[in-house]
């Protein structure tokens, strides 16, 4: 049969196209259960796939998880109240410290150097994972801070120092490794709150009204500092 | 779609009291160029400067005109850019279809289905396409080094830089990934280092690093010729030849300067590589 005798001309290369397409479609793996979850929350899958598919992540979750879960745990112990509250108020802005010092960098994703060389700017990423680590976290202390005993406002006192030490963490590891950014962050955070506490007559005085200013101080500065130095965020961490 | 221009101009790069590049100067524009060099001869940072990720610390380099040193050019270039590190990063849980699907995110493709059928094409050319679902754990190493190869060509690029892609494989697999790089040497700049002389050899140009200079550029048929007159065999071991190794049947191929009565043989791409490497004799 010639093809001027075919009735119905075929376009077999766009018919083997389409063929192709649906078979990309019908045998793409479908996203795990976490991803299927987010996205039905409403998030973009490229968003999705950016939270989700990364390790290192995944680990810095779990260990939020397990040590908001921790904190709240210690702060629902109705036997010292002020005392619990204070040890909720130095642990819980540590909790996304460690988180976004575990999800970036050579040491926490194994893909790190093929992840630098996409158009993807770094700080963008990191940004990404620390909101993702960061609001997971809140999630879960928030829920600490709503069982502690008298719902006291000053349950809550550890937002701002939390958001604080986190643009910290970030800012220094402009400088420092990820581990050793949050490890700084974390060890000046636990002196100085300690030496505050050793100084005054309440035992929260570190949480007050001036240290919550200086902790919007501190998140204001860090901000800039990562953002006039985002360029470390895109390049390897090789020690010239 | 143009294969991508790199310059490099007098490019060094420092790390503490170590220099790794000492002033290399290049010029590529398309087709396969091998970067050989022994361990520690620098490939891998010569390679890293011009993925971006790393700067140099001194010299320049432009990728297409725009300079890495730049936030706007730098991610310009890796817009147009494959690599592939030298330690392939995949993590042994992550389906291989997530894990290319991740890097297709990171590459700028927001599109689900538009980010299924790249990964699906990259998957296809390296022969991965029915492992899709599969864990990266379950690969073998031959396969997780195509999948390497498969991230790296995510997208097209039109500069492909490939760091030992080849390592620690078997030689039907190293035949196999040989021919995926070398089907793109029309597509693309591709640049991949090897300390394996039969893997220079399938280049277009080849470039000979040794402690962070370069020391050839040409192509394969050129390094083998600067060896001409001065590779040899004789039965029994010499003296003040500049290398020297026995051969299958007990006789020695020789380097160097030959000695009077002895025949010149076809010189190899190794024998003009061992020559540039192999210090000499005093």
């Amino acid at each position: 049969m010639t093809a001027s005798a075919n009735p119905w001309p075929v376009d077999q290369a766009r018919i083997d196209a389409n063929w192709r397409a649906i078979t990309i479609e019908l045998d793409a793996p479908t996203p795990g259960r976490l991803e299927r979850l987010l996205r039905a929350a409403g998030l973009p899958g490229r968003v999705t796939r950016l939270v989700v598919a990364t390790p290192a992540l995944r680990r810095a979750w779990y260990l939020a998880t397990g040590l908001a879960i921790l904190i709240g745990l210690g702060a629902t112990d109705a036997a010292r109240p002020r005392e619990n509250l204070f040890v909720l108020l130095v642990m819980a802005p540590l909790v996304p410290v460690l988180g976004v010092g575990l999800a970036y960098g050579a040491e926490a994703d194994p893909a790190h150097e093929v992840t630098l060389a996409t158009p993807m700017r770094g700080l963008r990423l990191l940004l990404t994972r620390a909101a993702a680590v960061l609001g997971f976290s809140t999630f879960w202390l928030l829920i600490a801070a709503i069982l502690a005993p008298g719902r006291q406002p000053m349950a809550f006192a550890w937002l701002l120092p939390s958001l604080g030490l986190t643009l910290a963490t970030l800012a220094l590891m402009t400088t420092f490794r990820p581990r050793r950014a949050a490890a700084v962050t974390a060890v000046l955070w636990v002196l100085g709150v300690t030496w505050v506490r050793a100084g005054a007559a309440d035992p929260l005085a570190a949480f007050g009204p001036a240290g919550q200013v200086l902790m919007v101080l501190v998140a204001a500065l860090s901000a800039v500092v990562v953002v006039a130095r985002r360029h470390r965020f895109d390049l390897l961490e090789l020690r010239a | 779609m143009r294969a991508a221009q790199v310059l490099a101009f007098g490019l060094t790069r420092r790390f503490r009291s170590t220099e790794a590049l000492r002033g290399v100067d290049l010029a590529l524009e398309g087709g396969l160029i091998t970067l050989l060099g022994p361990n520690g001869s620098g490939k891998t940072t010569l390679l890293r400067c011009l993925a971006t990720v790393d700067l140099p610390s001194g010299g320049s380099t432009l990728i297409d005109g725009l300079d890495p040193r730049h936030e706007s050019d730098r991610i310009e270039i890796r817009r147009r850019l494959g690599y592939q590190p030298q330690a392939p990063g995949m993590t042994p849980s992550s389906r291989v279809f997530d894990l290319l699907d991740y890097l297709a995110v990171l590459k700028g493709h927001d599109d689900d289905r538009v980010r299924r059928h790249l990964v699906y094409r990259a998957l296809e050319e390296v022969g991965l396409d029915e492992r899709v679902g599969d864990d990266v754990g379950d690969l073998s190493g031959g396969m997780i080094q195509r999948l390497g190869v498969a991230q790296a060509i995510l997208g097209q690029p039109t500069l492909l830089l490939l760091d030992e892609p080849a390592a620690g494989l078997d030689p039907d697999e190293r035949f196999r990934l040989r021919e995926i790089v070398a089907a793109r040497r029309h597509r693309a700049t591709v640049v991949v280092s090897t300390h394996l002389t039969d893997e220079a050899a399938i280049g277009d140009t080849v470039l000979v690093l040794i402690e962070g200079r370069l020391r050839f550029v040409g192509s394969p048929e050129a390094l083998a010729a600067t060896a001409a007159d001065r590779a040899w065999i004789q039965d029994t071991e010499p003296v003040g030849a500049r290398a020297t190794w026995r051969l299958g049947d007990g006789r020695y191929r020789c380097l160097g300067q030959p000695p009077p009565g002895a025949a010149p043989v076809d010189p190899t791409l190794e024998d003009g590589y061992l020559l540039l490497t192999s210090p000499v004799r005093a």
